[in-house]
């Protein structure tokens, strides 16, 4: 019976050492913690892109889906013959420099998505610091760009933010509606004066297609109704609206767009 | 030993410091990782084993044969064992859990301090319907006392999922916690209960609940094979053998019903948060899916091979040998396919080393279509090798026997059919069409099992037979291709409870309460699969002594039955 024994633990030896030795041979991946990088006002450029490259590819699990270009757009190298994103990011919104956009869509990307991807990306901020964004940031402007997030934009030690952005963009009180347009990244969806991607309805004509309470609840509660040839695209448009716009925006938003006829 | 009590002293202080205790060697977290793995292996075979335990018994009652109730009974002596070493391990756990992370153990009692009081008392009702049911087999063993036996079972059926129920409220909770939870505690106007019925508890249950009947299977099959290879006498192999196919048939049945309990699952991580679901299939967990591939098809092969095996001992099987071998390559095939990697999480220099997001010849095999189309094959490949061996040693008598063969064999070629052709069609649309093709594929092999076995049911009914099973004819290899399954099937159940547990990443609850120990990183497979397999021999080595108790008191008790061998004084007769 021994022999039978001494059998029967080299076979259980075996196949636990099997599939040991195929879990070990594979490539090692770590889910890193994202921790406070040591990077304080006289951090240099390229500093801040090292930092980066290791949250893009480590605790900020950026590759999970921009590495491939299959579940969100290829940042590491071109996406779709477009250039890589250090060069196209400053093109993306109207209005909106290259530093700006990455860290709104860093930090709202439901209002960032690009057509044939979806709205999958959560707010950063839930998983990564403040100073690990703005590394991301400086690394992603270093694929095909010039860097220009500086120790300046890192939040001070005291643990106030450096920038209004290290607590989330600051809240706009401007109430001329093409600057609400293009800080709301409306424009990243909804073409206007002809020009635009055809995400959303464009917004040429739209007083003369909807009414105004149409327009105000379709800001406020964006699937409520979706229109008419856009349903592949329901449940894309931000809902932070009501909360972020103040009345006075609100208000000459919609009346600006209802007078669109 | 002030040793080690200055090392204990120093833990505890630690762990009032920081949040977080020391253990010496391996960390805390191995620790408990180990305990709770371990722990889980037991509880998931005190759980199954009952399952069927109470349908053996039944079985037995029914049809009147004993044999089944020898069966059933020998399952519970197993139980008896095996429950203590579930409670001893669930201690362990408890014990680690307060003194290595005594600040997140303080949170989940805060929340779920009274479902544990009602886990305990449930665990007291469990043990003692368990000591009844095993206990009292003998006394209440005819009659209408046998059916009140019965129910007990039933019973310890019941009160082991409601306490299983309970701890994976808590365990689920960990990775789905309701919208508004703070470390704090509950948010007002929330319960114990909204917590307990978070998102992903339903689909836990459902999937524990399966995989407790492939685990409890495979172990008494197992079992049954250490058995039968220690067995004297051709009438205990023979009992062993028919022991050993049906935990097997049990463990296979079932584990094919998985996947499908396993997809629910999945989509209910995705549906509570995209990010999660996607770092378990596609991001830094994505090789995992590789090793669970290679693991399954294991699997597979072990399963058809003991049951061509299993033919040998059927008068009639022979006429059925040649087709093995291809269905043996089309199991490997299918095997290549499914552990061919595609999408997984690339740096910018493997990317470029690619030439693109990826491989451009593994491309081809390794995405959903194909895999879909591999898995379902090789089901499909092992419910024919289960058909033919069924089919063996029986003459069908029935007028339309040969047509309802035709049908059987019309029901494969069509189901296959729609199988390659939805693989094959995957290729040429867009990603979330292709999602839905995998429902058409499971349907047809879905269908096809149900409709040839109902036929086979009708069909063989009254069959002439070719000769009777010729139970513990049996090569000894086959005894080992089921510690294989058994094996398998343990590591497996380590390496799905680390993905299950590891996608929670940092965080001890959900972007609620972040692990910020020494141990936060979540480790990669290599370092995984070593504790996976710590965990496994463990387990088995505990599980190897309990069969060796089953054994002892087996032959304690047949010394007992036989008695004295000095003759009976007559007086104790009565005459």
């Amino acid at each position: 019976m021994w022999a039978t024994n001494l059998k029967v633990l080299a076979l259980a030896l075996a196949v636990v050492g099997f599939y040991t030795v195929v879990a070990n041979i594979i490539p090692q991946l770590e889910s890193e913690v994202p921790e406070a990088l040591a990077l304080g006002d006289d951090v240099t450029p390229e500093q801040l892109v090292v930092a980066g490259e290791r949250v893009f590819n480590g605790a900020g699990q950026c590759t999970t889906c921009h590495g491939l270009g299959t579940r969100a757009p290829n940042l590491l190298t071109a996406h779709a013959g477009e250039g890589a994103i250090g060069a196209r990011c400053g093109d993306r919104v109207a209005g909106q420099d290259c530093k700006a956009y990455l860290y709104a869509s860093l930090t709202d990307p439901g209002a960032f998505v690009v057509a044939g991807f979806g709205n999958i990306m959560l707010d950063v901020r839930r998983q990564l610091p403040e100073d690990q964004i703005w590394a991301i940031i400086a690394f992603l402007q270093s694929l095909g760009g010039d860097v220009t997030v500086t120790g300046a934009d890192l939040p001070t030690e005291a643990g106030g933010a450096a920038t209004p952005a290290a607590a989330g963009p600051a809240r706009s009180t401007t109430t001329d509606p093409m600057a609400l347009l293009q800080e709301n990244a409306c424009l990243g969806c909804h073409a206007i004066d002809g020009a635009g991607p055809p995400i959303g309805p464009s917004f040429d004509g739209i007083g003369g297609r909807i009414s105004t309470d149409r327009i105000r609840s379709g800001i406020l509660d964006p699937d409520a109704e979706i229109a008419g040839g856009f349903e592949q695209f329901a449940g894309m448009m931000p809902k932070q609206f009501g909360d972020q716009l103040s009345a006075a925006q609100l208000e000459t938003l919609v009346q600006f767009l209802a007078g669109r006829r | 030993m002030p040793d080690v009590l200055a090392l204990v002293q120093a833990a505890a202080d630690t762990a009032a410091a920081s949040g977080y205790g020391r253990f010496p060697g391996p960390g805390a977290r191995v620790a408990v990782w180990i305990a709770a793995q371990v722990h889980l292996m037991f509880a998931a075979f005190v759980l199954g084993v009952p399952m069927f335990a109470v349908i053996t018994e039944l079985i037995g009652i029914v049809g009147k044969d004993t044999k089944y109730d020898k069966l059933s009974k020998e399952f519970t002596r197993l139980l008896v064992f095996a429950y203590s070493a579930t409670a001893l391990w669930g201690a362990v756990l408890v014990f680690f859990l307060t003194t290595l992370y005594p600040q997140f153990w303080n949170h989940m009692a805060r929340i779920f301090g009274p479902s544990m009081w009602l886990y305990v008392g449930l665990f007291f009702v469990e043990s003692f319907t368990l000591y009844l049911y095993y206990y009292g087999w003998e006394r209440w063993n005819a009659g209408r006392a046998k059916w009140g036996h019965w129910g007990l079972g039933i019973m310890l059926n019941v009160w082991g999922t409601i306490v299983m129920f309970i701890a994976n409220g808590w365990l689920t909770y960990m990775m789905s916690p309701p919208e508004g939870v703070t470390v704090a505690g509950l948010p007002e106007g929330m319960t114990t209960w909204n917590a307990i019925a978070n998102a992903t508890w339903i689909p836990i249950n459902i999937h524990r609940m399966i995989a407790n009947a492939v685990f409890g299977g495979a172990i008494v099959a197992a079992y049954a094979a250490y058995r039968f290879l220690a067995a004297k006498t051709d009438e205990e192999r023979a009992h062993y053998d028919w022991m050993g196919y049906v935990g097997n048939f049990i463990a296979i049945s079932t584990f094919i019903v998985l996947p499908f309990a396993g997809y629910y699952l999945g989509r209910e991580i995705y549906e509570y948060n995209q990010q999660m679901g996607i770092t378990m299939m596609g991001g830094f967990m994505s090789w995992l899916w590789i090793v669970q591939a290679v693991l399954i098809g294991v699997l597979f092969l072990a399963a058809n091979y003991y049951l061509w095996l299993g033919m040998g001992r059927i008068p009639g099987a022979e006429r059925f040998t040649p087709y093995t071998k291809w269905m043996l390559l089309v199991l490997i095939i299918g095997w290549i396919v499914w552990a061919t990697p595609h999408t997984m999480i690339a740096s910018r220099e493997e990317l470029m080393a690619m030439g693109g997001s990826h491989h451009p010849f593994l491309n081809v095999l390794g995405v959903m279509s194909a895999k879909n189309t591999a898995v379902n094959i090789m089901i499909l490949t092992t419910f024919l090798s289960f058909l033919l061996y069924r089919r063996a040693n029986k003459r069908p008598t029935v007028s339309w026997a040969k047509a309802g063969t035709m049908v059987q064999a019309a029901m494969f070629v069509l189901s296959t059919g729609v199988v390659i052709f939805y693989g094959i069609y995957g290729y040429f649309v867009a990603a979330l069409v292709r999602i839905g093709f995998s429902v058409y594929q499971v349907g047809a092999v879905l269908a096809c099992i149900i409709g040839v076995t109902v036929i086979d049911i009708a069909l063989v009914r009254g069959a002439e037979s070719r000769g009777a099973i010729q139970w513990g004819r049996m090569p000894e290899r086959a005894q080992y291709a089921l510690f294989v399954l058994a094996v398998t099937f343990t590591w497996l159940m380590g390496l799905m409870g680390f993905a299950r547990s590891g996608i929670r990443q940092h965080w001890h609850v959900w972007e609620v309460m972040q692990d910020t120990s020494e141990f936060a990183a979540t480790p990669a497979l290599g370092y995984a699969a070593n504790v996976i397999s710590v965990c496994v021999l463990i387990f088995l080595g505990l599980v190897a002594f309990i069969f060796w108790l089953g054994g002892l008191a087996e032959s304690a008790m047949a010394k007992s039955v036989a008695g004295p061998t000095a003759p009976i004084p007559a007086t104790a007769g009565g005459e």
